[in-house]
């Protein structure tokens, strides 16, 4: 009996998790929704004329990453706690090789992400008339940032999946772990915002990356003992 | 020269416990091709949590199970964690993607698995369980009946026609011709493999060549 490739399980996971997603709209909807709120609630709280021209470039990182990371909060667990609670686990621990599962769950977390960043970002950026002066490094910063924040957010997903304070418990082991890649994506916004080179942000690209390279091996590694116990 | 039998699933002294509450054991037997193998027992006798233990699902205490890797004479004997692919499931705790048609359910494993997802193979499979391919080609799983979801189950228990097949509790919320299926399901499986039933249900144990009670 042959295995499969990592790849095309992979693919199809997270293919099952988009046409799952595609007709509840569960996940999509309590993260955009989430995301509104919040939006509305710092635009009308903090605004653009409420802080000093030479406080914005901070200030707007710090809430544009809460905004996204709260978010992520609300809705990038449910790819395995949705498994653990409609009782698919089982099946899919049987079916395909853990590698896949991961990847496939990373991918369908980071499409999620990449839907409230593509929803976020626009309304964020004019709202709090936020100006940025390097788009490429602005841009680099969300990529690697938000593969961190999925990576980590889809490993701890599966630890607190069995767990009956799932919610709890998901704050308390992801908030740690992401500590890291936000303080570097908040210090990477704000250059981005203010120095017009890319090249001032070259450290913290480089951390983000390996943050998201280590973050990424370790779960792999750590995976199977995690979702088959 | 002999060759001892062939086995296709071993269990040697396995125990389960919970805390300092031990479920059973030490059990060790062996179940060969083309037998199907009983185990009862009164409620929380651990029927199913041996089930699952012997599927790979969850660890014995101690002990060790013991698959073969395929219905190939001299197959390797492996965990069932290493060989999953060898191995059926259905149970009352298992479902399927509710969001999903039983075509796409019984797709989506196949893929994963590296198996032949096309539509022809997939609708027999479900046709196999007795279930109308055409029918149900646009109803979700959550809209099907507790029967029709317990028949799905069986279709996704012997999609990769596996070498051991755990049924647990296989009757349950089925009618005479449902239960009729499992019969059928399990004279074609123990052609080529093997069955384990659990159940406290006497004619879903009158399906096994010997029962073991807990």
């Amino acid at each position: 009996m042959s295995r499969p490739s990592v790849l095309s399980s992979s693919i199809a996971v997270f293919q099952k998790d988009l046409r799952s997603e595609w007709r509840t709209r569960t996940a999509v909807s309590a993260l955009l929704l989430f995301a509104f709120a919040v939006l509305i609630l710092v635009g009308y709280a903090v605004g653009p004329a409420n802080i000093s021209r030479e406080d914005r470039p901070v200030v707007h990182s710090v809430l544009l990453w809460i905004v996204i990371f709260f978010s992520a909060m609300t809705g990038l667990s449910r790819v395995f706690v949705h498994e653990e609670e409609s009782g698919t686990a089982a099946a899919l621990r049987l079916s395909a090789p853990s590698a896949a599962i991961y990847l496939g769950k990373l991918l369908a977390n980071l499409a999620l992400l990449a839907l409230v960043l593509l929803f976020v970002v626009p309304l964020f950026l004019a709202l709090m008339s936020f100006s940025i002066a390097c788009w490429p490094l602005f841009l680099l910063v969300l990529l690697l940032g938000s593969i961190g924040l999925a990576a980590a957010s889809t490993f701890t997903a599966a630890i607190v999946s069995k767990a009956s304070a799932k919610g709890a418990m998901f704050a308390v082991l992801a908030i740690p772990l992401l500590l890291p890649p936000l303080v570097a994506a908040v210090s990477g916004t704000r250059i981005a915002a203010t120095e017009s080179g890319i090249a001032a942000g070259l450290d913290i690209l480089q951390l983000l990356l390996a943050y998201d390279g280590v973050v990424t091996t370790a779960a792999f590694l750590l995976f199977d003992a995690v979702f088959r116990e | 020269m002999l060759y001892p039998p062939p086995v296709f699933l071993k269990a040697e002294n396995v125990t389960r416990s919970f805390g300092v509450r031990r479920i059973f054991g030490p059990l060790s037997f062996e179940v060969a091709p083309g037998t199907v193998f009983g185990i009862a027992g009164r409620n929380g006798a651990g029927k199913t949590t041996l089930i699952k233990m012997l599927a790979g699902l969850i660890r014995p205490t101690s002990g060790r199970v013991l698959v073969a890797s395929s219905r190939e004479p001299g197959a390797a004997l492996l965990s069932p964690r290493d060989t999953p692919l060898a191995l059926g499931w259905a149970a009352p705790d298992l479902a399927l993607y509710g969001e999903l048609t039983p075509a796409e359910n019984l797709a989506f494993f196949a893929k994963v698995r590296g198996e032949d997802d096309s539509p022809k193979r997939i609708d027999a499979k479900i046709e196999r369980v007795g279930l109308d391919p055409k029918r149900l080609a646009s109803v979700e799983t959550r809209f099907l009946s507790t029967g029709m979801r317990q028949r799905l189950k069986l279709a996704f228990a012997t999609l990769s026609e596996p070498t051991v097949l755990f049924l647990d509790e296989p009757s349950s919320n089925l009618d005479e011709a449902g239960r009729a299926i499992v019969a059928k399901v399990v004279a074609e499986q123990r052609r080529g493999g093997t069955v384990l039933i659990a159940s406290n249900d006497t004619r879903d144990l009158g399906l096994a060549d010997e029962v073991m009670t807990l």
